[in-house]
This record gives C-alpha cells, sequence and structure tokens, in this order.
C-alpha cells in the first residue's frame, strides 16, 4: 500500500511546462481543430491567410497553392517577403522568430498590419510545428533566403543561396504522418476555400495546382468584382430577379464594409458574413445590421411609393429576405468575437455602421431603379403574404387540435418517454414498413411516424403550400420544434430524428426529399446533428438455420467466402415491409446493434448549391450534375 | 433505459455527400431503368414486362381474352416489384385507342373514352395481346436478345424485346426523369417502314429525303398540325414543336341555334 502511495505522489516533479512548439504537437486540437482531413487542410489556410494580409496591405497579388507530386504542399506569394533582418531582442532572423516562436507576428498593432484574419501570431508556427519538415524561402533585398526546418527545429541559420530581383515568400511542408490521421490534401476541399478568399479579395490571383500524378488538376481564380462576383457566382444555379447584384463599397472610421445582395425568385435566404475573410456561420453584429438596414429601407420604400397601403402591415424581417443571396464583408483591425472559434462577431460599433452604408445605399439603389425596385418589393409582398397564410394554416391546426384533444398527427405512434434526450423518431417510408417498424420498436423511446409516399419537394415550394401538406405538417408537430426562425431546439421531442426508408432508390429519394426538408425548414437540427439514416440490411444470407445480415455488397462478398456459397440462400430486401417486426428490430433499431449514419454539416455554402442544384428549378445545372457524377452510381438497380 | 447506446456503430456522414450520393442513384436509376423508353423496342421497363408476362401466360391473340388481374399480379410477382395501380395504368394505356396509335394489348370491357373516363377496375376488364404484340415478340424464344434476373433471381427476363418494326417510332413515347425528359410522337407504320428501306438502301440519306416518305407524326386522334417546319426541325435537331388543331363544324340546327361540333382533337 505503501509503495502504491509512493508511486502514484504528485509533487512539483509531475508538473509539466511544455515549452513553445511541443505545446502545439501535443495538443493540436487547440491549434487547429482537430488532426483529421480538417485540420491538415487548416495547415494551408493559415499559410494562405498570411499571404492574404499581405496582400490586403497592397503589396501582393499573386498567391500559389501548389500539392506537390511527392504529397508535400507549397505555398507562395509576391508579397515583401517575411523579414530576415536580425530581431532586436531574440537575436536571430525575424523569419525563424516567426517560425519557432508561438505568438511572434506583425499583427499585434506594432504598424506591421492594420487588419488581418490572424490574431495571435501563431499560424506559422503552428504548420512548423506540425510539420515533419518545412522548407522556407525568402526573396527580399535582392537576395533569395532558405531555411530548412525538421520536426520545428531549424537544420541550419537562415543562409543566402542566390540572388534575384523579384521579393516573395515561399514555404513547402510535409505534414507530420505521426499526427495527422491522413495526409491526404484534397483539391476540391481547397478549390472551395481558395474559390471564396478571391471573391472576398478582390484583385488578388489564387493559382491552386495538383500535381500527383493521376490527380493533376489546376485552377485559377480571379475576380475584379469582388463579393459582387461572389452572389452572381452563388446564383447561377438560380433565376435572379435583377441583373447585377446591388454593391455596397464604404469605410466608417477604420472599418471596411464590402456587401454585395441580390433577389432570386426561390425561397430560401442565403447570406454569408465575413470579417477579415473568415466566415462567420453564426453572423453577429455585422448581419444584424444589415438586415435591420434592409427591413427598414424596403418598408420605407414601399409605403413611400404606395406599394404598401396605410392600412397593410410592415414587410417583417423573414419577407424580405426570402430569396435573398447576399455576402457582408467587413475589415477591421481587433475584431472580438463571441466564443473560440470566430463564428459570431461580437464588435457592437459594427452593427451601426453595416446599418447606415447599407440603408443609404439601398435607398438610393431602390430611388434610381424603379424596375429593380418594384420587382424586389413585388416579391417581399407576396413572401409576406405567404407567411400571413402559412401562419393562418398553423393557428387552423393548432384550433382544431384543441377539440381533438391530442395535438399530435393521428398516424404518428408515439413513445412513452417523456425526455426528448432518450426518444428518438423513426420516419418510415410507406404504411406497410410502418407497420413493422411499430411492432418490432420498443415502446417505451422509440416513436414512428409513417409517411405516405414521396414527400413534397419543399425547395420547389412556397411556405404557406408547404404547410398545408399533411406529411410535412405532421412531421412539424410531431417534432414540436417549430419551422424557421422560430425552430427551437431546446422544444425539441426527439433528439433522434432517423429517416428509415426502404433501401431502394425510391428510399434514397424519399431520404434527400426528407433532408431537403430539415435543411431549408429546420436547419438546427442538422447542424446539431439531431439527424440520423438508418441502415436497414441488404441481404440475408442463411446457412444451416443460421441467419446473418449484411449492410453492404462489400461485406456480402466476405461472408460469402467465409460461409462458402454452397447450401446458402442469399435474400435481398427490397423493401422494410419485407421483414418480420423482430427481423427490423435486430437488424436496424436495436440501439446495441445497429448501424446510424449520423448526418453532419461542415459547408454551409457548399450544402446550399448543393440543394438548389439537386432539388431546384433550374434543370440545365441538375442536368450538368447528373453527367458529371454518372460514374459515381453506386446501386442501380430496379 | 437500459441500452447501451455506446454499443451501436454510428458513421458521420456529410450532408453534401449524403445527397450527392442518393440523388444520383436515384436519378441515374429513373434515367437508365423508369421513365425513359430503350431506343431498340420503344419501350419502357414496365411496358416491356407487361408483354413479356402476357407471351409467358400465352395470352395470344388466338387465345380468349384474360382477366386483367390475373396479368397484373403475374407482372407485379414475377418482375416488377412496384404498385399494382402502376401496372394497370399502364395496360390500360397500351389497350386505349386514343392514347395509343397502334394497340399493343387487345382490351376486352370498360377500357375508358376520350372524354376522360378511367377504365374499369381491373377485377372487370379482361385483355390479350394483340396482333402487332406478336411482331415485337417474335423468336423471343430463340435467344434473340439478352435476359437478365429478376428482383429475386428466380426467373430470367429480357433486357430488350426482338422488334421487328421501330417501335419507338411508331408507338412513340414520352416520359418525365431526373434532369432530362423525352417526348416522341408516334408515326403511320407504313410510312415508318417506307422510310426505313428508303435508309437501308441509302445510308447517307438526308432528312428531306427521308421525309418524302415520312411526312410527320401520325396521331391516334386525328386533327390537323398546323405547319410543317415545326417537323422538320424536330427531325433535324431532335427539339422542335408540332402545333395542333382540333377540327370543328358548326351544324345549324334550324331554329336559329347552332352547336360545334368537333370530330376530332388532340388530347394527351
Amino acid at each position: 500500500m505503501d509503495e502504491n502511495h509512493n508511486t502514484n505522489t504528485y509533487d512539483a516533479s509531475q508538473i509539466e511546462v511544455l515549452e513553445g512548439l511541443d505545446a502545439v504537437r501535443k495538443r493540436p486540437g487547440m491549434y487547429i481543430g482537430s488532426t483529421d482531413a480538417r485540420g491538415l487542410h487548416h495547415l494551408v489556410y493559415e499559410l494562405v491567410d498570411n499571404s492574404i494580409d499581405e496582400a490586403m496591405q497592397g503589396y501582393c497579388d499573386t498567391i500559389t497553392i501548389t500539392i506537390n507530386a511527392d504529397g508535400t504542399l507549397s505555398v507562395a506569394d509576391n508579397g515583401r517577403g517575411i523579414p530576415t533582418d536580425m530581431h532586436p531582442k531574440e537575436k536571430r532572423p525575424a523569419v525563424e522568430v516567426c517560425m519557432t516562436v508561438l505568438h511572434a507576428g506583425g499583427k499585434f498593432g506594432g504598424g506591421g498590419y492594420k487588419v488581418s484574419g490572424g490574431l495571435h501570431g501563431v499560424g506559422m508556427s503552428v504548420v512548423n510545428a506540425l510539420a515533419a519538415w518545412l522548407e522556407v524561402t525568402v526573396r527580399q533585398r535582392g537576395k533569395i533566403f532558405f531555411q530548412r526546418y525538421e520536426i520545428g527545429k531549424p537544420c541550419f541559420d537562415l543562409k543566402v543561396i542566390g540572388e534575384t530581383q523579384s521579393t516573395g515568400t515561399s514555404i513547402t511542408f510535409m505534414p507530420n504522418d505521426t499526427i495527422f490521421e491522413t495526409l491526404d490534401f484534397e483539391f476540391n476541399t481547397l478549390k472551395n476555400r481558395l474559390r471564396e478568399m478571391a471573391f472576398l479579395n478582390s484583385g488578388i490571383r489564387i493559382i491552386l495546382e495538383d500535381k500527383r500524378a493521376g490527380r493533376e488538376a489546376k485552377r485559377e481564380f480571379f475576380y475584379e468584382g469582388g463579393v459582387s462576383h461572389f452572389v452572381q457566382y452563388l446564383n447561377r444555379t438560380k433565376h435572379a430577379l435583377t441583373e447585377q447584384p446591388i454593391h455596397i463599397i464604404g469605410r466608417r472610421d477604420d472599418a471596411e464594409v464590402e456587401v454585395a445582395m441580390q433577389y432570386t425568385d426561390g425561397y430560401a435566404e442565403a447570406v454569408y458574413a465575413f470579417t477579415n475573410n473568415i466566415s462567420n456561420p453564426e453572423g453577429g453584429t455585422h448581419v444584424a445590421g444589415f438586415r435591420s438596414a434592409i427591413t427598414r429601407s424596403i418598408n420605407a420604400y414601399a409605403r413611400s411609393h404606395g406599394l404598401l397601403k396605410e392600412k397593410d402591415e410592415n414587410l417583417q424581417g423573414e419577407d424580405v429576405r426570402e430569396g435573398l443571396t447576399a455576402i457582408i464583408s467587413v475589415r477591421l483591425p481587433d475584431p472580438q468575437f463571441e466564443g473560440q472559434t470566430k463564428a459570431k462577431l461580437g464588435t457592437s460599433y459594427i452593427r451601426a455602421a453595416v446599418d447606415n452604408m447599407v440603408s443609404e445605399n439601398l435607398s438610393t439603389y431602390l430611388e434610381e431603379n424603379p424596375q429593380d425596385a418594384r420587382a424586389i418589393v413585388g416579391k417581399c409582398i407576396s413572401a409576406s403574404m405567404a407567411r400571413e397564410a402559412a401562419r393562418h394554416a398553423r393557428e387552423q391546426t393548432r384550433r382544431k387540435s384543441v377539440l381533438e384533444s391530442a395535438a399530435l398527427p393521428g398516424k404518428l405512434a408515439d413513445c412513452s418517454e417523456k425526455d426528448p434526450s432518450l426518444c428518438e423518431i423513426y420516419l418510415v417510408e410507406g404504411d406497410s414498413a410502418g407497420g413493422s417498424a411499430k411492432m418490432g420498436r420498443d415502446r417505451r423511446f422509440q416513436a414512428i411516424l409513417p409517411l405516405r409516399g414521396k414527400i413534397l419537394n419543399v425547395e420547389k415550394t412556397r411556405l404557406d403550400r408547404a404547410m398545408s401538406n399533411e406529411e410535412i405538417r405532421a412531421m412539424i408537430t410531431a417534432f414540436g420544434c417549430g419551422v424557421h426562425e422560430q425552430c427551437d431546439v431546446s422544444k425539441l421531442r426527439y433528439h433522434r430524428i432517423v429517416c428509415m426508408t426502404d433501401a431502394d432508390v425510391d428510399g434514397s429519394h424519399i431520404r434527400i426529399l426528407l433532408l431537403t426538408f430539415f435543411y431549408r425548414f429546420m436547419r438546427p437540427l442538422v447542424e446539431q446533428g439531431y439527424v440520423y439514416i438508418a441502415q436497414p440490411p441488404l441481404y440475408k444470407v442463411s446457412k444451416r438455420g443460421k441467419d446473418t445480415y449484411c449492410y453492404s455488397d462489400a461485406q456480402l462478398d466476405k461472408i460469402l467466402t467465409q460461409l462458402g456459397r454452397d447450401g446458402t440462400n442469399i435474400q435481398r430486401y427490397k423493401g422494410l415491409g419485407e421483414m418480420n417486426a423482430d427481423q427490423l428490430w435486430d437488424t436496424t433499431m436495436n440501439p446495441e446493434t445497429r448501424v446510424m449514419l449520423r448526418v453532419s454539416m461542415s459547408d454551409a455554402l457548399a450544402a446550399d448549391e448543393i440543394f438548389s442544384v439537386l432539388m431546384g428549378d433550374a434543370v440545365e445545372p441538375r442536368r450538368e450534375f447528373i453527367e458529371e457524377n454518372a460514374k459515381l452510381v453506386a446501386n442501380l438497380d430496379v | 433505459m437500459q441500452y447501451n447506446l455506446d454499443k451501436q456503430t454510428l458513421v458521420p456522414i456529410d450532408l453534401e455527400e449524403e445527397m450527392k450520393k442518393s440523388f444520383i442513384s436515384y436519378a441515374m436509376a429513373t434515367i437508365m431503368s423508369r421513365a425513359l423508353p430503350d431506343v431498340r423496342d420503344g419501350l419502357k421497363p414496365v411496358h416491356r414486362r407487361i408483354l413479356y408476362a402476357m407471351n409467358e401466360l400465352g395470352v395470344t391473340p388466338d387465345k380468349p381474352y384474360r382477366k386483367s388481374v390475373r396479368i397484373v399480379g403475374d407482372v407485379l410477382g414475377k418482375y416488377h416489384p412496384h404498385g399494382d395501380t402502376a401496372v394497370y395504368d399502364t395496360m390500360v394505356r397500351m389497350a386505349q385507342d386514343f392514347s395509343t396509335r397502334y394497340l399493343l394489348v387487345d382490351g376486352h370491357g370498360n377500357y375508358g373514352s376520350v372524354d376522360g373516363d378511367g377504365a374499369a377496375a381491373m377485377r372487370y376488364t379482361e385483355a390479350r395481346l394483340a396482333g402487332i404484340s406478336m411482331e415485337m415478340l417474335r423468336d423471343i424464344e430463340k435467344e434473340t436478345v439478352d435476359f437478365y434476373p429478376n428482383f429475386d433471381e428466380s426467373l430470367m427476363q429480357p433486357e430488350v424485346l426482338p422488334a421487328r418494326y421501330p417501335n419507338l417510332l411508331v408507338n412513340g413515347s414520352s416520359g418525365i426523369a431526373v434532369g432530362m425528359a423525352t417526348n416522341i410522337p408516334p408515326h403511320n407504320l407504313r410510312e415508318i417502314i417506307k422510310g426505313t428501306i428508303a435508309m437501308m438502301d441509302n445510308p447517307d440519306i438526308t432528312v428531306e429525303e427521308l421525309m418524302e416518305h415520312i411526312p410527320g407524326p401520325d396521331f391516334p386522334t386525328s386533327a390537323q398540325i398546323m405547319g410543317r417546319s415545326g417537323i422538320l426541325r424536330a427531325y433535324k435537331t431532335g427539339r422542335g414543336r408540332v402545333i395542333m388543331r382540333a377540327v370543328a363544324e358548326i351544324e345549324e340546327r334550324g331554329n336559329g341555334r347552332g352547336r360545334i361540333i368537333v370530330p376530332s382533337c388532340r388530347i394527351r
């Protein structure tokens, strides 16, 4: 006992102080979020952010990102180059200080950079810490400087390896395979983010090249129109109401504001906000300012031109945002964010700045372009009528339910448990499968809602029509969390919403219709991971009275080679109704044995685009998508 | 709850990926094997399965009619694992002389009318193959076409029928898939055969020369085609508009009143 005690002594010798870059290697998550593909790509963005900061000062106009044939990655710019002279305090070249010391950089107000995306001066040193090796080349003062690091340590002092007339920085690194789960840089992931950066920084040319064998690709992004181009790009799969986006650029004190907005004939709102090039998916003060500005301006215009009569109610925020695509980009020194992830801007004076600038410019635009103004106001008014009709429809369902005493849809087979965090609801395709599920479930915590046939495509439907659809209403009342702005996850009655459709192509179709509904009506459910997809087995393999279930063709092959093909009987499940209740429980619904997919969302922009391409009104982009992806088709049968 | 939720297998999946994957498999299935006809026999899978199942049942033109339910039941149970109404509605259209230019199914009983009345329920009506369908099916047992297994791999079904005439042009077809759709008008059988022979004699024949044999579509409900430029465009590019007008006469009834008689009009 005593001995044991000794070894467990907790004294000063056990308090570790992680020095410099060791801390990064020990806890990479704190600096780059994670060590999966997302974290890996984050390294690239850190380096590109530095180059963009240089460009924002006007010293750099081209950034080249290359995925090299050996799997390393290079980022090169033609800016001023990282300073190579001796740092007065550290007694080493400044570039080495930036690479090896955390919180070293020109972004703390020392006059190097006025505004920047980076805040803490950790970017480059973090990349260095997490790289197996890294080489930096700086072209500056007529010379080429070069230095190599391995696992964060310089191999030699900064040396001059040649002469040059140009300036710039170029960094090549190999990520450390003992830290990252994957070392594979994805061209498409980088492409999307870099395109976004090129849009936000008009006039900068960003070149992305993949030199790996068999995956060669090259893209160049250069948009002089900036965020206005960005809006047009986002709207290319939709029908816009006005020919050109409304583009507003201005400056208040030391904050730069750039806004572009354009209305489409769609129903979804797509407003994206950025602070110093960093996306703010949760919005913040700039979005708040923008929203109040457009609501006020459009109402004022509609009133003064008699489009809204005296007795009419004002247009609400959601009316003026229906079908609106907008980018709000602000640049300011020392932005304050709420939370760790920079997801929400908190700097309060930005609200007034954006508000003033947008309302001034938007009012002028509406006065100067009466035709566009009429189209926009007309759109907003019909949105408000639809909202009114939808509210009416909602109230009627509620009023009726008072008489019927139970507010829940008749088809719902509810569970007895009341704690939402334990409850799950299965959305089942068709009454036949609904029956199996109802009998097979554990009624204490599993609820079943059978849906008849294909549900409505809400991407192509107006709110009031969607709200009067029976299946949609059944889902909304069953979930209890409300829709759109009123969607409140804390009121959700089930914390696991499971789409359980047949394992055939119609099941796939119903699944995408459901996901469209969740994404457009109850986005927080998708964002916060409440949506699941059940995985019913594809095959049952029976041999000598023993049944095995297979969830994929690969698994089937494996099991067949294990058991031997002779005397085995294979049943392919076409629908859930084909299974007995107990089979369905064992394979798909039993929480201890089931396999479920949990839907997550990483890129709101890409998700929005995929929904409007696949489910929207325009046919041409959809056909292009099919032609591009036809070869990927997984299970083609009838 | 006594369940240990940690035991389940939770696989994270990206919304975008799931949408893409599910969409493409639905879209491709709809395009390849549901809504669009095969160019070789002009049939969608459901048509082909009905004709093949009827042939297997032996309800040929020289045999008595068979109850529609039995035919539909056979199609469903053997080849087409979907709803019964879809199969029956398809069979009805193949037996309606105002829907199909050359009937593929010979129906007996109330098969509906051009006014929009539906056919009687499938327990009342009877059907057998029409004469021309035998030309679609002839020699099918002589290994003229490839076969593939049905949904439970217990039976084989033809990939395409060994059609002896170009049924796609003769009976036309229309269908809406995902991202693409088709609408092909029916044609006169005699004209199409003449055109086919002309093309066999001269493979480099121009569209204009071909139109000497095939002047245009031939719809089951007559009516007039207004102008031929749309037909030429359709034959040349695959996209064209054929404008139709109903034929109408005014019949005087003597007492100062008249009535408009429409002996033929195009509906679809």
